[in-house]
């Protein structure tokens, strides 16, 4: 069980409220910062819950998509017509045009709908389909050889700027020790369990999409823009989805292909992406390869950075990620190059960019601080930039390392006779965050009920409780009193749930709105109570007199003097009620078999902050679910393409490898509650640091150190023979 | 509370070492990398009591489903798996399709008194058979134990594993109604989480024991 504790941290430099809704003060709370259970939980636990993949419409057609076998191609025909005449088939469409590309194996190219799936898979091999095969590149190694084909009129090479800071040789002289090496991450791909697709209904020029997406708004603009067709005609809706980790924010091109089968069948068309489809197109977090020197004095203190790096994002850019992390070189350069490859491009992965960075970055600081032989922690807390609300890691890792029992670590490799070795490990993570925007619309009805119109969506993390927590504090209600409407682009608008934006736009539109219809309702009903509008709160479902709780009446007696004409208020965002920055330390503990090479964590502690808490509960299990992501990609995930082939080799779930039930560590979250600074988001940040904090604790534990991820047995395995090859310890 | 410790009506369960209840990485280890799909298939459809389906197909055939008590009729092709059955010809969506091939456990339901992957298993061989899915578990609006477990816990977040997590608990504690943690972990093993609830679903699976609360 996580520590419910939440402690306080007295931030320097907090931002003035200026607000005219301020949170309340937080020791005055009755719901705000205390742990509260899902609104939705009972629907999602009883199968009730409807999922986008869940909407069965009357007459619904079935649409698959038909994808390149080949990872680079021209294509010369597409010949659909055996296709139509199948049986149940209502639609067909071409996707490229002779004459277009295909950049990697699970590019688009044709789409059926028919009246059943079978028969809509069934329909797809029936689509004759020419290709002119090109040459392609499956790794970034092969994409960077000079005679390597090029993915792109124009090379395989996009060229990052160089970052220059200092001086880089004067760095160098002043460096006692000097570490050279190379770290490498993996391409993972988000998996979410509900995969990419909608379900797509025309009435005349009207369309009802419901998308499993993470931006309704922004998936109604979408649409609009490839089917070229207003705004106003469309509407999304996305009540539940299963997931998304930054993949989702608009229609793609299955979502467009779906629209389009409708129209043409003349009816409902759902097209959802299957495992392998959504393996191969739907986004994946990209490669990284940083080859690193650093230097440090005799004192433990940093002197010099010289890093390049590359990575793939498949057939697109965005392979870029923030090196060195988090620690002051004070003279450092930075090259990075992204390197395109015929692979799905990659997409937004929580917390995107990060935890490559921090992975490299942090197995450095392991190797310099033993070079130096302090202790990791120490020689961290030595190279930490100033202090700052967003920055409180000076403060963090001593609480983590107590917590955690730092103190028990061993030097670097386990002395413990027999072949199972353990280790402890730690690593630091910050992110951004912040956000703003949001509208909200807040209804107080005749019968004292209260409905909270957003257009934000609940991905999985609780945002529509916290909805109505934030609702029910301002009026003074049972938060499961609130009607939370939200998943929808009819309601007003808020921006993508993506980048730990969703709370910090949120909450602040959610507190300002009702506020504004708690001074509506008083401005109504103060006369018939004889008292002032100003002078009236709402607290314990009740409408008084402040300080003077026995002049008031119920909230519901209160609602029944408004008579038919409920209150109606919209409101959004302002400034003042959320902040951005947020910083977290994360300790591990595994044991590594060194006759199996199988790693197992055995135990991850994590201090963590995000601003105001509204729901630690909720907080605290996307918490979880940060590390376990971490877990997950430090030792399971690994995109593996064929080099040969190009071909995906895992587009699966049992050998795209996702912990289970037994390979999750125990994990102790102790949140840090900063309601000065008013509400952030904590989607990313608990997962950057996770895989580095393994991989240390596995270099702790062996004495060898695993520079590449996964750390799956033969990586494992392998380093242990090299290094005793080599004859020597680290 | 006592009869909220079976699926409503359903005999006491035999939960066999197959489907969900075995652990994925030692299953896939036992049966090798061919056999996965086919020995999933073979091993969760005991032949003993149902009749062996006549040769039929390849169109559509009139089947009969007893899905939580009911008796449902509908056409299906022979290949048409008990998932896609329930979830696009009778609109019972609680079961989750997520990897369609037997590794996640996001379509678990018991099948006479047994966790089975309903992607891996057709329509046709489940006639005759007892089936409950989630949408059985809830007496009305009140929640089974181990679901008011898991919402008190809070074992949910994005929730698409959540009804396989809830069928395969459920099947444990049938079986055992005290599971230690290590045995709890083992029967969750067949069930894949993306969101990262596990440590929230197992302190909920450990509380409930059995069905009873305390």
């Amino acid at each position: 069980m996580a520590d419910r504790q939440v402690p306080e941290v007295k931030a320097p430099a907090a931002p003035t409220q200026h607000a005219k809704y301020p949170w309340p003060e937080p020791a005055t709370t009755q719901l705000i910062s205390k742990p509260h259970t899902r609104l939705d939980g009972a629907l999602k636990l009883s199968g009730h819950a409807k999922y986008s993949y869940d909407v069965n419409r009357p007459g619904l057609l079935y649409g698959r998509i038909l994808r390149s076998p080949h990872p680079h191609a021209r294509v010369v025909s597409v010949d659909l017509s055996d296709a139509q005449k199948a049986p149940g088939v209502k639609a067909a469409l071409a996707i490229v045009q002779p004459g277009g590309k295909v950049m990697y194996q699970g590019d688009e190219v044709a789409a059926v709908a028919a009246a059943t799936e079978e028969q809509a898979r069934d329909a797809l091999r029936l689509i004759k389909v020419q290709y002119d095969v090109l040459a392609h590149i499956a790794t970034e190694t092969l994409a960077l050889r000079p005679d390597a084909p090029a993915v792109f009129e124009g090379g395989n090479i996009k060229e990052g700027n160089t970052d220059e800071t200092g001086d880089l040789d004067a760095g160098f002289k002043a460096a006692a020790e000097i570490v050279e090496a190379t770290y490498q991450t993996q391409v993972q791909t988000h998996v979410c369990l509900e995969t990419h697709g909608c379900v797509c209904e025309w009435e005349g020029d009207k369309l009802t999409a419901w998308v499993s997406t993470q931006a309704v708004h922004g998936t109604r603009e979408g649409f609009a823009e490839s089917l070229q067709i207003p705004q106003a005609n469309i509407r999304v809706i996305c009540e539940y989805m299963g997931g998304g980790f930054g993949s989702k924010f608009g229609p793609d091109v299955q979502g467009v292909v779906c629209a389009k089968l409708a129209k043409a069948a003349g009816g409902a068309v759902k097209l959802m992406l299957d495992r392998k489809e959504e393996h191969l197109a739907a986004g994946n977090r990209p490669s990284s390869v940083s080859k690193i020197k650093a230097g440090v004095a005799a004192d433990g203190m940093l002197t010099a950075f010289d890093g390049e790096s590359y990575g793939t994002g498949g057939a697109s850019a965005g392979a870029g990620f923030p090196l060195p992390y988090i620690y002051t070189f004070p003279n450092r350069r930075r090259r990075h190059r992204d390197v395109f490859t015929n692979a799905g491009p990659a997409r937004a992965m929580r917390a995107p960019g990060h935890p490559q960075g921090c992975f490299a970055t942090e197995l450095l600081m392991d190797e310099l601080a033993d070079k130096v032989r302090m202790d990791p922690v120490e020689f961290r807390i030595k190279n930490l930039p100033a202090e700052a609300p967003n920055r409180m890691w000076r403060k963090y890792f001593p609480i983590a390392a107590e917590k955690f029992g730092w103190s028990k670590r061993h030097a670097t490799g386990d002395p413990t006779p027999g072949p199972i070795k353990r280790g402890m490990g730690c690593a630091a993570n910050q992110w951004g965050g912040g956000g703003r925007g949001t509208k909200a619309h807040v209804e107080i009805h005749s019968d004292g009920g209260v409905v909270v119109r957003c257009g934000t969506q609940d991905i999985g993390t609780g945002t529509r409780t916290i909805i109505a927590i934030a609702a029910a504090e301002t009026l003074g209600l049972p938060y499961t009193s609130i009607k939370t409407e939200i998943g929808d682009s009819l309601y007003p608008f808020s921006g993508g749930s993506g980048g730990s934006t969703t709370s910090a736009s949120v909450m602040p539109a959610i507190r300002v709105t009702t506020g504004k219809a708690f001074d509506a309702l008083a401005a109504r009903v103060a006369s018939s109570m004889g008292v002032q509008p100003v002078s009236l709160v709402a607290r314990d479902g009740r409408v008084f007199v402040k300080d003077t709780p026995s002049k008031g009446v119920t909230w519901k007696e209160a609602c029944r003097m408004l008579g038919t004409e409920p209150v109606s208020v919209d409101g959004e965002w302002e400034a003042g009620l959320s902040a951005s920055g947020t910083s977290g330390v994360q300790f591990a503990e595994v044991q590594v078999d060194i006759e199996t090479g199988v790693t197992r964590v055995d135990r991850v502690v994590c201090v963590q902050d995000c601003g105001l808490v509204m729901n630690p509960l909720t907080t605290e299990t996307q918490i979880h679910g940060g590390i376990i992501m971490g877990v997950n990609w430090a030792l399971f995930e690994n995109r593996i393409l064929d080099r040969n082939t190009g071909q995906m080799v895992n587009p699966n779930m049992e050998w795209y490898m996702l912990g289970g039930m037994s390979d999750i560590p125990k994990i102790d979250v102790v949140l840090m509650n900063q309601p000065e600074r008013g509400v952030i988001g904590i989607g990313e940040p608990p997962t950057i640091s996770t895989a580095a904090a393994i991989a240390n604790a596995v270099a702790n534990a062996i004495g060898v150190r695993v520079r590449s991820l996964p750390l799956s047995p033969d990586r494992v395995l392998a380093a242990l023979a090299a290094q005793q090859k080599a004859g020597g310890t680290l | 509370m006592a009869s909220s410790e079976e699926p409503r009506g359903g005999p006491p369960a035999a939960i066999e070492d197959t489907g969900p209840g075995v652990s994925r990485r030692s299953f896939l280890k036992s049966v090798g990398v061919t056999g996965v799909v086919a020995g999933v298939v073979a091993e969760a459809a005991p032949t003993a009591q149902a009749p062996a389906p006549a040769a039929v197909g390849p169109g559509e055939v009139s089947i009969a489903l007893t899905i939580n008590g009911a008796k449902r009729t509908l056409k299906v092709e022979p290949r048409v798996t008990l998932l896609d059955a329930l979830r696009n010809r009778l609109d019972i969506t609680g079961l989750k399709r997520v990897c369609d091939r037997g590794t996640c456990g996001a379509c678990t339901a018991v099948v006479d008194g047994r966790t089975a992957y309903t992607c891996s298993m057709l329509a046709i061989e489940a006639q005759g058979k007892d089936i409950r899915t989630i949408e059985g578990l809830t007496d009305g609006t009140v929640l089974h134990p181990i679901q008011q477990a898991i919402l008190e816990h809070d074992g949910t977040m994005c929730g698409f594993c959540t009804p396989g997590f809830v069928m395969s608990a459920v099947g444990l504690l049938q079986k055992n109604p005290t599971p230690t943690a290590e045995q709890a972990r083992e029967a969750l093993d067949g069930n894949i989480c993306r969101c990262g609830t596990y440590n929230r679903l197992l302190d909920a699976v450990l509380q409930v024991k059995g069905g009873s609360r305390g």
